[in-house]
């Protein structure tokens, strides 16, 4: 049924801009209505086009700026691309990041309801994955104290467990993630790594470390100012662009 | 097309909103445990402060003032709250909105959630203070039910489509709070704006209390809502009817702009 070439991730010339919404103050346009009308356009992705197939494992480079951030962001679904499309082909998706924002005064545990209800799982799925998430956070007493209490470590480290163990079929990575003390950060690491690489999983690194990806990913993509530069295996891709950036 | 995936979406993050809301509410509550009874104290300070005025100062005689006030201002607390917490609404939820994709009128719903709840429990003043000035009731209270549902759905409506405008708008809560005290006014919580029976006579005269009743949703909604409770009398089910299209009309309105503009959100806060 799922032959090994399926498309997981279809981006096709994509372009995202930075402009037209700028904020506008109604006293300020009433009193001097000249002055606002400048908008700035900037546009951060100037069509972009990919794919990835199901189970593979992309690798976006390039400098700061290029992009790299908001295609993540577009792939998410948290903004749409002024031009072209994105198509997950009905994949679930999430984005690896920090916390979805925790509220502070309920406890870690409801945290855990609050930010899987959030990232699409109804009650009992996060119910299954509760106790899975609640170990591999190594809060174990605090879990049912207000986050507020929590040190930043610990806040980072359930953060990290909600994200990790409710996975989703496409995983956008900004940044291989790893946190808390060096022991958690080994632990997380080698999740990241056993996440990433698992063959059903689609994912998606953003990194600015050559090491990292060249161990993970199956092909590169090279962003600059928001054009593909490069395409291909990481042996093709990252020398070159090791030399560019040196 | 727009109503399936908005039945969609709604099914797909009612959890969350209940979740939330609850979440929101608690921790509320977490700081200091009576801090719930503010949820009381609030009406019932703001009722004595109104009754002072429109008692002492107007020399007003209305029958079950305590109940007529309440009525009034629960309505309008739960309306206003909704209204001013959603102009920065969105960039409120920043962390969430820039991580993972929410359709953005959920955040309403759970707003709505939370005063809903909160003017549930003030409500609990009405039956309370209902008891003690033993008012008599009449079948005619049934029509509470249709009329909380045209005042979440006109709430919904309005502050949706406040939302998607105070993403953009700097400034729209100080033009929003001089509003809404307007409105607060025009709606008729301390005072009556029509004439009903010997008793209560109308403070706004014909045609502009009329008016009023007509073109004010909740001069409406609040003047229906004694209507039902303390006079047994119906409600205006013209005026009633048309304010739930209305309501529907601005939901829709809502939705439609905050899919078609939800995903700009993100570059602008």
């Amino acid at each position: 049924m799922s032959d090994i070439t399926e498309t997981a991730i279809t981006v096709s010339d994509v372009k995202v801009r930075y402009r037209m919404f700028k904020k506008i103050s109604l006293l300020k346009t009433i009193l001097a209505p000249y002055k606002y009308k400048k908008t700035e356009l900037f546009e951060a992705v100037k069509g972009v086009s990919f794919e990835v197939p199901r189970g593979q494992i992309l690798g976006i480079v390039g400098k700061n700026g290029s992009g790299k951030s908001t295609l993540l962001k577009a792939i998410a679904g948290i903004f749409s691309p002024d031009e072209g499309t994105i198509d997950l082909h009905g994949h679930s998706v999430s984005l690896m990041s920090i916390g979805v924002g925790f509220q502070s005064k309920l406890s870690g545990r409801e945290n855990i309801y609050l930010s899987g209800l959030l990232l699409g799982f109804n009650r009992q799925q996060i119910d299954e994955k509760l106790d899975e998430i609640i170990e591999f956070s190594e809060l174990g007493d605090f879990i049912d104290r207000p986050v507020k209490t929590y040190s930043s470590g610990m806040h980072s480290k359930l953060a990290f467990s909600i994200t990790a163990i409710l996975e989703t079929e496409i995983m956008l990575v900004d940044e291989v993630l790893s946190v808390g003390d060096a022991k958690f950060k080994k632990k997380s690491f080698e999740k990241m790594k056993s996440l990433i690489t698992n063959s059903d999983r689609t994912v998606v690194i953003v990194s600015h470390s050559t090491e990292t990806l060249k161990s993970l990913c199956d092909t590169i993509l090279w962003l600059h100012d928001g054009e593909v530069k490069m395409q291909g295996s990481c042996e093709e891709v990252l020398p070159k662009y090791e030399e560019f950036m040196s | 097309m727009l109503e399936i995936r908005f039945f969609k979406d709604f099914k797909k993050y009612f959890s969350y909103v209940v979740f939330a809301a609850k979440a929101e509410l608690k921790s509320e509550v977490a700081d200091s445990f009576l801090s719930w009874l503010w949820w009381f104290l609030d009406p019932l300070l703001y009722m004595l402060v109104y009754s002072f005025i429109a008692v002492v100062v107007f020399k007003s005689n209305v029958q079950y003032f305590p109940v007529f006030v309440f009525l009034g201002l629960n309505t309008w607390t739960f309306f206003s709250k909704t209204m001013k917490s959603s102009v920065k609404l969105v960039s409120a939820k920043k962390t969430i909105v820039t991580k993972v994709y929410v359709p953005k009128y959920m955040f309403v719903f759970e707003k709505i959630g939370v005063y809903g709840f909160k003017m549930i429990i003030s409500n609990l003043l009405v039956v309370v203070t209902m008891i003690g000035y033993k008012v008599p009731l009449t079948w005619r209270v049934v029509w509470i039910i249709p009329i909380s549902i045209v005042l979440v759905i006109v709430t919904f409506g309005m502050s949706t489509i406040i939302m998607h405008f105070g993403v953009f708008v700097e400034d729209l809560l100080n033009v929003i709070t001089v509003v809404l005290q307007l409105g607060f006014y025009l709606s008729g919580i301390f005072y009556s704006i029509e004439t009903i029976g010997k008793n209560i006579q109308g403070r706004v005269p014909d045609p502009y209390g009329d008016l009023l009743v007509k073109l004010n949703p909740f001069a409406l909604l609040i003047t229906d809502l004694r209507r039902v409770l303390l006079y047994g009398e119906n409600p205006h089910w013209v005026m009633m009817c048309a304010w739930l299209f209305a309501g529907i009309l601005m939901s829709f309105v809502g939705i439609k702009i905050i899919y078609k503009f939800e995903n700009s959100y993100v570059k602008v806060i």
